[in-house]
């Protein structure tokens, strides 16, 4: 690599989007927590590291003054407000912080029956898009640098919140890296793909941090935990790896909002989200399917119609 | 023994597992035995209530401990003794399928079916296919193979490392 083409890339989008964003999250919040109106308001602040964020659930006017909205700000908030993960929030009442990508998570946990609209009020905000694991922070959110599910990011403007903050810049256009990845591994024969995913899973460490990140791993036990009868090995090795990963985006199929948290955590850098991606893609094609940022009465595996395909079946 | 009922010797015997609901294939594979058909015993019947409580993760399990084939085989659509069960599972198993796929497994080695308390013969039919299908493919290998494979992060360049890793 030549230094010449390490030099700075261009900033994305104005910075300024960012502030306006913060600017109306911060507004926002104060005005709930000093009007009584939530008992917190679970949003990001700024980490220690520059240009890094981190959640933060604000219970005074203060801390909430404090929130922020940078390219920084990649957790999806949403996983806060799972039956199980709720305990950790003060009672009654909260709001929430939310992107488009994460918007869709919560959308999903409602209609799952994990929370109530109504116990919930929702700070949507423009996003523009966030960094991608391994970023550079202290560097403008350029196009190196951007998350690649949000190169191709459908929902940049969140729809139904209580409230937009910020408003959207004109975004560029990217190339779609991960649905070329995913078309690229679409087209090999089965054998070069159980090569690619053998190494893929190879590497997993089984940290588990793509579960304890998502917003819909909220079983209080999982079955790969279980050990009677032990459904998954649990012991970091390629055959548990390949289980735990098969069995993983199974469960999250038809439920995925496409957060890609799972990928953005995981310490050996497994492309997570593209078995995510396939199974959504595979759910729309077969029954149209979506998952969307509205909450939908029934998944895709949860509900049936008499006249669903079958023609695999003899 | 007489001249028809001699025994075709096979170099390789597949293991296939059926995963079938109690009301209708279990039934149906009980009137092909009754009813005295002949089919392979390659296979290894495991009766569930219905194909709604066939887990994938039983089918990831069953070639994870040398499966070489499985079958999941329950009532036809309409006839659940639980209304809908199979209708779930007709969903499910086409998500899990596209899955496998995309993982790399030979959807060849997974076979789903219909086939109802009357349908001995259907039984048999599928059971004789699939063991055929199978047995031209060969024993399954990918699953074993990982079982066997160890989790190496480091490099084996030195020759210590390069000793330890063959003594296993």
């Amino acid at each position: 690599m030549t230094q010449g083409q390490q030099t700075e890339s261009t900033p994305l989008v104005d910075p300024a989007c960012y502030a306006a964003a913060t600017a109306a999250i911060r507004a926002e919040a104060v005005r709930l927590l000093e009007a009584g109106e939530v008992t917190a308001v679970v949003g990001y602040r700024a980490g220690r590291r520059a240009g890094s964020a981190m959640p933060e659930v604000a219970t005074t006017a203060e801390a909430a003054a404090q929130l922020i909205f940078t390219p920084g700000c990649q957790n999806n908030l949403a996983l806060f407000l799972s039956k199980a993960k709720r305990e950790a929030l003060p009672k009654g009442k909260v709001a929430v912080v939310v992107k488009g990508c994460d918007l869709r998570a919560l959308a999903g946990l409602i209609g799952e029956s994990q929370l109530k609209r109504d116990e919930v009020h929702v700070i949507g905000v423009a996003c523009p898009g966030v960094y991608g694991a391994g970023a550079d922070l202290a560097k403008p959110l350029a196009a190196e640098s951007l998350a690649r599910k949000c190169r191709e990011c459908k929902v940049h403007l969140p729809e139904g919140t209580d409230v937009v903050a910020g408003t959207l810049p004109p975004l560029p256009d990217l190339a779609p890296l991960e649905a070329e990845e995913l078309a690229r591994l679409e087209a090999m024969t089965p054998q070069e793909r159980w090569a690619f995913w053998t190494e893929q899973f190879a590497r997993c460490i089984r940290c588990l941090a793509c579960r304890q990140v998502c917003p819909f791993c909220f079983c209080t036990q999982c079955l790969c935990d279980r050990n009677r009868p032990q459904a998954v090995d649990t012991s970091p090795r390629p055959a548990g790896n390949t289980a735990w990963h098969i069995v993983r985006a199974m469960h999250l199929a038809g439920r995925c909002a496409g957060c890609a948290e799972c990928e953005r955590v995981c310490p050996m850098d497994i492309p997570l989200n593209l078995l995510n991606r396939k199974m959504a893609q595979e759910l729309f094609e077969l029954y149209g399917f979506e998952t969307t940022m509205q909450p939908q009465e029934q998944g895709a595996l949860t509900s049936y119609r008499d006249g669903d395909d079958q023609s695999f079946i003899k | 023994m007489t001249a028809t009922a001699t025994t075709t010797k096979h170099d390789f015997e597949p293991k296939l597992v059926a995963f079938v609901c109690t009301w209708c294939t279990y039934a149906g594979a009980d009137l092909a035995g009754t009813s005295r058909m002949q089919y392979p015993s390659n296979v290894r019947v495991v009766k569930f209530p219905c194909t709604g409580r066939i887990d994938p993760v039983f089918i990831l399990r069953a070639f994870q401990k040398g499966a070489d084939g499985v079958l999941v085989s329950g009532c036809h659509p309409g006839d659940c003794h639980y209304m809908a069960g199979n209708f779930h599972a007709r969903r499910r198993f086409a998500a899990f399928r596209q899955l496998l796929d995309f993982v790399g497994v030979d959807l060849k080695r997974l076979q789903f079916s219909w086939v109802s308390a009357a349908e001995g013969g259907k039984w048999v039919e599928v059971v004789t296919e699939l063991t055929e299908r199978v047995r031209e493919m060969g024993p399954m290998r990918e699953f074993i193979d990982l079982d066997a494979s160890e989790h190496w992060s480091a490099e084996l360049a030195d020759a210590e490392l390069k000793a330890a890793y063959h003594s296993l």
